[in-house]
């Protein structure tokens, strides 16, 4: 697990309109730049990063209930489910999102 | 020499921005009124300075590189990030700091003995920062010096390590030959849960741990808080309640005081804390 590679992710997709936009419309291509760009850096803050088949495929599509489950950070993956909902009613997304991670109970979440 | 003249403890729920105006809904009235409370009592006491302890939500600090407590000494400092304004509708805003008060606690060529707080010279303010100064300052006019606390990203600060934060505050600010009052400002929740199964529940995540809490301050018992505040307790209460270590800063400021106002108002969000400590 690289619960930390998650979180960074997560934090990339919410981080502005325009990566959120990008995220939405094809999120393969997306988590595939994000990987590419951790082959040359932008110092000081590296950019991109790297996943595990299976957390690229939590991601592609988006799969909340997994990402949980993995150990992501609650508030991150949390909002980044409320920017994909758009302007919907939050209850509503809020319903279904729990009834997502339910199962999982309460996952360490520490990087 | 330099004194807190007041300590206030207050929530900083980002989706009551929307919320409280222009028609306040009836069960956020009474935090509307809290807040409006609070503005008073920090207008009253004429702080020349905030120091006002926060916690980023991972919007500047990440755990590529998550210092345990921070200062920043920069002279202005911006306010929300861009999903912010997204999320909650918070206005970009620009907060003044102030940095020799800053320089006190991080040291200039060496740090001070005590606590060594890491720095920054480029702060950009969340929402933890932001809320609170939108609604006790509005027209954001009083140089503030945030005082970052890592509550969101394990390994966090034992709740041990708060309360002396908020003792070597006050030491160093009453040692130290600058003129200012200071008015510490925690910015923090009770039990609160986000992004975990208990979210959005309609009310409190860890009621018992409230009760508990709401006792604590009102009754200045750090150690009974100290005990009850390990990071099993916090999480069990709910998975962001570590929050709540920052209004343990402002127990140890207060060496044990009673806090002279404790009010956990119940609303949608939760308990929503409101904490004053009357130290001039």
């Amino acid at each position: 697990m690289t619960r930390y590679m998650i979180d960074k992710l997560l934090l990339e997709i919410d981080r502005s309109d325009e990566s959120l936009a990008a995220y939405q419309a094809d999120p393969a291509a997306f988590v595939a730049a994000w990987e590419m760009a951790a082959r040359s850096p932008v110092p000081p803050y590296p950019t991109g990063g790297r996943l595990t088949e299976e957390e690229r495929e939590a991601f592609c599509p988006f799969d909340a209930g997994r990402l949980y489950a993995m150990g992501s950070h609650p508030f991150l993956l949390w909002h980044v489910v409320r920017a994909l909902a758009g302007a919907g009613d939050v209850q509503e997304t809020s319903r279904r999102y729990v009834a997502q991670i339910e199962p999982y109970g309460y996952p360490d979440f520490t990087t | 020499m330099a004194e807190i003249v007041l300590a206030l403890g207050v929530p900083h729920t980002p989706l009551l921005w929307r919320l409280l105006e222009p028609e306040v809904p009836d069960d956020l009235k009474p935090v509307a009124a809290a807040f409006a409370h609070f503005r008073n009592l920090l207008e009253a006491a004429r702080p020349d300075t905030i120091v006002l302890v926060a916690s980023d939500h991972f919007r500047q600090l990440s755990t590529a590189n998550m210092p345990a407590f921070l200062v920043g000494k920069d002279p202005l400092m911006r306010g929300t990030h861009p999903n912010e304004v997204r999320h909650f509708g918070l206005p970009e805003c620009q907060v003044p700091g102030d940095p020799e008060l800053a320089r006190l606690m991080v040291g200039h060529h060496e740090v001070p003995p005590g606590f060594d707080f890491a720095f920054s010279d480029e702060m950009w303010l969340d929402h933890a920062y932001v809320v609170p100064l939108l609604y006790l300052t509005p027209s954001l006019d009083i140089p503030v010096v945030p005082l970052n606390t890592n509550c969101n990203a394990p390994p966090i600060p034992g709740a041990r390590r708060f309360a002396e934060l908020g003792a070597h505050l006050r030491d160093t600010l009453e040692a130290s030959p600058l003129d200012r009052r200071v008015a510490l400002v925690a910015s923090g929740h009770l039990s609160y849960e986000l992004g975990g199964p208990r979210q959005f529940s309609g009310g409190p995540s860890g009621p018992e741990f409230d009760e508990r809490a709401l006792e604590w301050v009102g009754s200045g018992d750090i150690e009974a808080a100290l005990a009850g505040c390990t990071y099993e307790d916090l999480l069990e209460a709910g998975n962001l309640t570590f929050q709540f270590l920052n209004f343990v800063v402002c127990m140890g400021a207060a060496r044990g005081s009673p806090a002279s106002s404790v009010e956990g108002v119940v609303c949608r969000f939760g308990t929503e804390p409101f904490f004053a400590w009357d130290m001039a």
